[in-house]
């Protein structure tokens, strides 16, 4: 068990890594630094005091660990736009991007689930063809498509909620609802075929054949069973909790993490864009970390296996 | 006869990772095997499975290289598995294959298989090549019509001749044959072995035979060698392995093929946990089993001795003689 | 396990196909008016694509000679329609193609080479797919600024990694036993074993995965031009003229309805078509 979470954290280490190097990669072949991160009408000498502090004039790998020093201290260079730092800017917009994707996380897995094992565990019925209905729908329909019937039905045509904004509990309604329909369906169609994957296997039909009553056979075998692959799928939806709606928060002008995104991005403010893209990396393999501490709990078998593929 | 491959004392370790806390274990497949291989001869190798022979063959054709010891191939010592020198030389020696339809691709037509060597080597192009197809399915018994065929649309028995034509067609001197009916029917293993021996009599091919089933070996080798966990235990031209097993495992084996007339009678019956070569016994790896053991064949390993034409490797060897007697 | 566990889409439409193959039917015809469309927009179109008639801005559907209406600057939406097909089709297609060539390649590499190469391919596809596809993209295009070839090599790089991961598998798996074993014991080259054998053995395997990125990135680059960092005007995408849509969608909904229907119709039937294919392709199911 110890080797087996040692294996996933240096593995978590090494993500984490790759992406800073991405980061500085990037950073590096856009042109000069200096000018990048504080912008081209940058005045000479707080050119020469960035080339200096980053330590522009040095070999390339002294650059690269000076970077490295930088990041773990998090130090993540200021925004163009007001010279605060990256790194508050970011978190300073989480909370918001959370009242969203909390919500809809919550809605997806209290939904999804129970409709996929229902549908699962009732074959052919009308439920079962709406949950594969609804997984085509969630698959197959845009969530910026998605986000504008909505405002045009509910906002435009009968005039229930806002469009956008974020000044009440009423503005939330729209963008979770954008953000949780599809993935219920997906989640409602993952559920459904992992349960009736494990409603197949010899085991199920062992334990049936001792006679133990359905309720348990389903309850005690079929679901921490299924739950496996349905873990994987939900640790992806915790791993975007950040990063999952930014085109959402962009249809309805909620100020979280998302507009963030894609302001800095429209206005190359690079120094927040970098940290936001160390941030959400870090939230995502934490997410990973999750969900592989949760198979060993789930499925002991995993837990011997070595970390390699 | 002039020496075409001569092993000299190879070994074949294989580490196994244990999926249980990470460690891994060593198999020693191959433990230790002088043997040579004569122009023209047809060699058989027997022995349970497990025993090494399919690591001993791959060893034989340079597929693996041994963790000690040396293959020596008509003098010469076998390239590095995958370097040009061993690429050529596949053109000489070729694998026939236990599960035919493992070893042909399902995506190809049967003639665009027995092709690729002539292809691989460059040996022939446009017509020639047609031609040269032909002629090996002729030789193997394939019908014409059967060119257009893929694997899964023939018998298991004409998928063996497409591997045999395949495997000729660069017309190699060394042929192995990996167990090369066992995964056929019982009724068409006759015709198959026929058709090997009737190849290697005309195209006077240097054959080795692997089998776990002496019966198969019998009929079709000129000398005989007997495998147990990685070692060669006994040694000797056919007729003398059948007529006369001098080691106490031969003769169990020998004891056990049917004989007309004869019934069951004399039958040695193997007791024991077959053998493992994870788990490998001292001394004598044979001695668990034997029905002459005693302390002595625990403690020391026997060496291969020549005796009235025989290589038999046990220390009771003549006791155990008087015995089968 | 991987530290990020691929998460495989969901299967679906299985059923209803089983009841109603004429679906697929209608989804490859469906994607043939498309394809034709991309092909032929330039003869397709009623009008030049940035031709504004200023005296018929935001005309409603149904127009006589505007039938899809028009936008807020006059310009017919069904020829700026017809052009964000072709647009949004040819990133997707190269794209597609790109990202099965590279993955592929990869995985064919970290087969054949095991080691460290394997270990450096895994590597790269654990980071692939830790960070949320969206957001490197609109960092490389914060970094870079967009253009057109930046777009199509952006989204090549979408879903490599499962290519990277189908192809490493099957292709350990070919050469672990049978037939690719024994074709390199017949001397075959490397490039002859992968070219030659393995390759074709997996394709159906790995054009069944095509079908399943070529909707996704459809998807991706619409929803970057939506926002107004992928395509960038005066050239025009599906994702482009829904963004420029929204902004009128209280007076003319119909700028953004028809590009949204024409992305949810498009990668429905090519989902469609590729749950139909894995059923009749993967080599595992027959
Ligand atoms: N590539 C390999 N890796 C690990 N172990 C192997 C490998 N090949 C063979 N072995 C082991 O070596 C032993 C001998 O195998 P093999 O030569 O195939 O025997 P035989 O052909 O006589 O049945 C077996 O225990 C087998 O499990
Ligand atoms: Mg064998």
């Amino acid at each position: 068990m110890f080797r087996f979470i040692l294996a996933k954290l240096v593995r978590a280490f090494l993500t984490i890594l790759l992406v800073v190097t991405f980061a500085f990669i990037v950073l590096r072949m856009s042109g000069d630094p200096a000018q990048i991160m504080l912008g081209p009408d940058a005045p000479q000498d707080a050119v020469d005091a960035f080339r200096a502090r980053w330590g522009l004039d040095d070999p390339l790998w002294q650059q690269y660990l000076a970077y490295l020093q930088q990041i773990l201290s998090f130090d993540f260079g200021v925004s163009m736009r007001d010279q605060s730092p990256a790194i508050k800017l970011v978190l300073e917009r989480i909370p918001a991007t959370l009242a969203l994707t909390i919500p809809a996380l919550i809605l997806k897995l209290c939904i999804g689930i129970p409709a996929g094992v229902y549908a699962a565990l009732h074959r052919q019925s009308v439920a079962d063809r709406g949950v594969i209905m609804a997984s085509i729908f969630g698959f197959t329909i845009p969530s910026f498509v998605l986000g504008l019937v909505l405002v045009l039905i509910f906002a435009v045509t009968l005039d229930w909620l806002p469009s956008g904004g974020q000044d009440s509990w009423r503005h939330a309604i729209l963008p979770i609802a954008t953000l949780s329909i599809g993935g219920i369906g997906i989640l409602a169609r993952f559920s459904r075929s992992a349960m009736i994957e494990v409603l197949g296997q010899p085991y199920i039909r062992t334990a049936m054949a001792k006679g133990l009553p359905w309720r348990d056979v389903v309850w005690r075998h079929a679901l921490p069973n299924a739950a496996v692959p349905i873990v994987t799928l939900v640790g992806f939806m915790v791993g975007s909790l950040i990063a999952g709606a930014v085109v959402v928060e962009s249809i309805f002008s909620w100020p979280g993490v998302g507009r963030l995104i894609v302001v800095s991005v429209a206005n190359r403010d690079l120094a927040v864009v970098q940290c936001l893209l160390l941030v959400i990396a870090a939230s995502m393999v934490m997410a990973n970390l999750l969900v592989d501490f949760a198979y060993g709990l789930l499925d002991p078998r995993l837990r011997a296996k070595p970390a390699a593929h | 006869m002039s020496i075409l491959l001569d092993v000299r004392n190879v070994v074949q370790t294989y580490t196994t990772a244990r999926t249980m806390f990470g460690r891994t274990s060593e198999i020693r497949a191959v433990d230790g095997i002088d043997l040579t291989v004569r122009e023209g001869e047809i060699l058989g190798i027997v022995g349970e499975s497990g025993s090494g022979k399919s690591t001993l063959g791959r060893m034989l054709l340079g597929l693996e290289t041994p963790s000690r010891g040396e293959v020596i191939y008509r003098g010469n010592p076998m390239p590095p598995p995958h370097s040009v020198e061993w690429r050529a030389l596949r053109a000489h020696m070729q694998l026939i294959f236990q599960d035919p339809l493992a070893a042909l691709d399902r995506r190809m037509t049967i003639a665009r298989q027995i092709a690729e060597p002539l292809e691989i080597h460059g040996l022939a192009k446009g017509d020639a090549l047609r031609n040269r197809v032909a002629e090996l399915m002729a030789k193997v018994g394939l019908r014409k019509d059967q060119a257009n065929r893929y694997p899964h649309e023939l018998s298991g028995g004409q998928r063996q001749r497409v591997v045999i034509a395949r495997a000729l067609a660069s017309a190699p001197r060394f042929l192995v044959c990996d167990e090369p009916v066992s995964a056929l029917d019982v009724s068409i293993q006759a015709q198959v072995v026929n058709l090997l021996r009737d190849l290697q009599e005309r195209e006077r091919l240097t054959m080795v035979f692997i089998s776990h089933d002496l019966k198969v070996v019998r009929n079709i080798c000129d000398r005989v060698a007997v495998m147990y966990l990685g070692r060669v235990v006994e040694e000797a031209p056919s007729d003398q392995i059948f007529s006369d097993p001098r080691h106490p495992y031969t003769q169990a084996l020998v004891s056990s093929i049917p004989r007309p007339g004869q019934g069951l009678s004399g039958r040695i019956v193997l007791s024991g946990e077959p053998p493992n070569p994870a788990n490998r016994p001292t001394g004598c790896a044979f001695h668990p089993r034997c029905r002459f053991a005693d302390a002595q064949c625990a403690a020391t390993q026997p060496e291969l001795q020549r005796h009235d034409g025989h290589l038999a490797a046990c220390l009771k060897f003549v006791r155990a003689r008087q015995f089968a007697a | 396990m991987s530290i990020a566990p691929a998460v495989p889409a969901p299967r679906m439409i299985t059923r209803i196909r089983l009841k109603m193959p004429i679906l697929v039917i209608i989804a490859v015809g469906w994607i043939s008016l498309m394809v034709l469309t991309a092909i032929f927009a330039d003869q397709l179109r009623p009008y030049e694509i940035t031709r504004m008639d200023l005296m018929a801005r935001l005309a409603p559907m149904g127009t006589p000679g505007h039938w899809l209406g028009t936008d807020e600057l006059g310009r017919d939406v069904l020829t700026r329609l017809i052009q964000s097909i072709r647009v949004s089709l040819m990133i997707a297609f190269g794209a597609t193609i790109l990202s099965a060539v590279f993955g592929t390649t990869l995985g064919f590499l970290a087969a054949q080479f095991r080691g460290w190469v394997e270990h450096l391919v895994m590597a790269l596809a654990d980071f692939q797919a830790a960070l949320p596809f969206m957001i490197m993209s609109l960092a490389v295009l914060a970094f870079f600024g967009s253009s057109m070839i930046l777009l199509v090599c952006l989204m090549g790089f979408y879903g490599w990694e499962r290519y990277a991961r189908i192809a490493r598998g099957l292709a350990i798996s070919a050469s672990a036993q049978g037939y690719a074993a024994a074709v390199v014991q017949l001397g075959a080259s490397p490039r002859r074993v992968y070219l030659k054998h393995i390759l074709p053995n997996v394709a159906s395997t790995l054009i069944v995965s095509m079908t399943l990125t070529f909707p996704e990135i459809i998807l991706m680059e619409s929803g970057l031009s939506f926002l107004g960092l992928g395509v960038q005007p005066p050239q025009t995408s599906l994702g482009n003229m829904v963004g420029f849509g929204r902004e009128y969608l209280t007076r003319a909904p119909w700028i953004m309805l028809a590009p949204s229907i024409v992305i949810v119709l498009t990668t429905l039937s090519i989902s469609l078509l590729g749950d139909w294919l894995r059923d009749r392709l993967d080599p595992t199911i027959r």
